[in-house]
């Protein structure tokens, strides 16, 4: 399943989750200003807490709006 | 795989308040009009938490003010594209042409509003430090910096704006500016009164300074030429803006400050091409200022359509 760290009020995770469901990928939002854990795995995951973050495998993630980034990694 | 051509009456590029405000007018207009944006939609306004000065509203976030402007403007026909991402632009030719990652869009009429972007901070050592300690977003990256102390450049409403909304994560707050405060006073009050708050004006940044992060600065008292170490973890850059005029650079003549050269009735230099919102050169820049620049050009479009289409 393909994750978004995400915090709430920030405009480049909305652009990632707009553009997730314009191209009908279901993914699970993550907001990491409101769940420790998921605040530990995205520090886990990128050694920071910038956001936005997706990841598809837990290992490799696209760090905020990258258009090509995002496709690559998720296979657009 | 072959792009699509699609003809728009008008092709607006860029989705801030004059961006938008001109796709309301243009939609109510009737015009086939299509919004293109690279970046945020909102723009500069997107990360704004607090706006105090548009007319008709006592208080409104830039993300609330923005989403019913897109809305607004989206209901009387416009579209708004935020992820094809523009490639070249031909503002001479007849039509003009957009390509973007996926189509060829063919236009009576571009009005570019693309506005403008933070300016980097201007040190050798900015890279290294970039997501590590300096940032550009207050929404985005202000929750890392919980209990923590942050610097904030510059001496603008929105640096001083920033540090306001910053103070309520940081246990510590300074603002760093290298001349004199020119922000409006009610900020700049609100500021002076928070306890969390410490000002150095006339004061440079010279250095960044951490390991694997930022863990302190160095800054200079322009007056004395006292160097001293700050502790802070983070620091936010707010030392103006530089326009977004990459793409339209070989074709319009741009003025000394990178802004594109038209008058109050937005019409630059090349027929059907309007320039509206900060990226035209003027005085003031202001939302309602760009909401003006915007309401002007689709007017001035539409009546430039009218003449195309009549021959003239």
């Amino acid at each position: 399943m393909v994750k978004v760290y995400s915090i709430n009020n920030c405009p480049w995770c909305d652009k990632v989750k707009k553009y997730l469901k314009s191209k009908h990928v279901e993914f699970e939002e993550h907001n990491i200003e409101e769940n420790d854990a998921d605040r530990d795995a995205c520090y886990a995951l990128t050694g920071d807490l910038v956001v936005p973050i997706t990841t598809a495998n837990d290992k490799d993630y696209v760090l905020s709006f990258d258009k090509a980034k995002l496709d690559a990694l998720l296979g657009l | 795989m072959e792009k699509t051509r699609i003809h728009k009456d008008i092709i607006i590029i860029g989705a801030g308040m004059a961006g938008l405000t001109a796709a309301l007018y243009a939609g109510r207009m009737n015009m086939d009009v299509l919004v293109l944006e690279n970046g945020i939609i909102g723009g500069q306004i997107a990360n704004a938490t607090g706006i105090e000065n548009y007319p008709g509203f006592a208080k409104v976030s830039g993300k609330d003010l923005i989403e019913t402007l897109q809305q607004q403007a989206e209901s009387f026909g416009a579209e708004v594209d935020e992820f094809d991402v523009i490639q070249k632009v031909s503002l001479q030719s007849t039509p003009k042409i957009v390509e973007t990652d996926e189509h060829i869009y063919e236009a009576d009429v571009i009005i570019i509003a693309s506005g403008m972007n933070r300016r980097k901070l201007p040190l050798p050592e900015e890279g290294r430090y970039a997501g590590k300690g300096v940032h550009y977003c207050e929404l985005c990256d202000g929750h890392m910096y919980q209990d923590k102390i942050i610097a904030v450049m510059g001496g603008g409403n929105a640096a001083v704006d920033a540090a306001n909304f910053l103070s309520k994560y940081a246990k510590k707050i300074y603002l760093i500016h290298r001349s004199e405060i020119r922000a409006d006073e009610v900020s700049w009050q609100r500021l002076q009164d928070n306890p969390k708050a410490e000002i150095f004006l006339q004061t440079e940044v010279k250095r960044l300074q951490g390991e694997s992060r930022l863990e302190s600065i160095e800054v200079q008292d322009k007056g004395t030429g006292e160097n001293r170490q700050l502790q802070v973890d983070g620091i936010f850059v707010n030392i103006g803006v530089v326009p977004n005029t990459e793409l339209f650079q070989d074709e319009l003549s741009l003025t000394a400050s990178g802004r594109i050269a038209a008058g109050e009735d937005c019409r630059t230099a090349i027929p059907g091409v309007f320039a509206a919102g900060d990226v035209r050169e003027k005085e003031i820049r202001q939302l309602t200022t760009a909401a003006a620049d915007g309401t002007t050009a689709a007017l001035l479009a539409e009546k430039y359509i009218v003449k195309l289409k009549e021959g003239n």
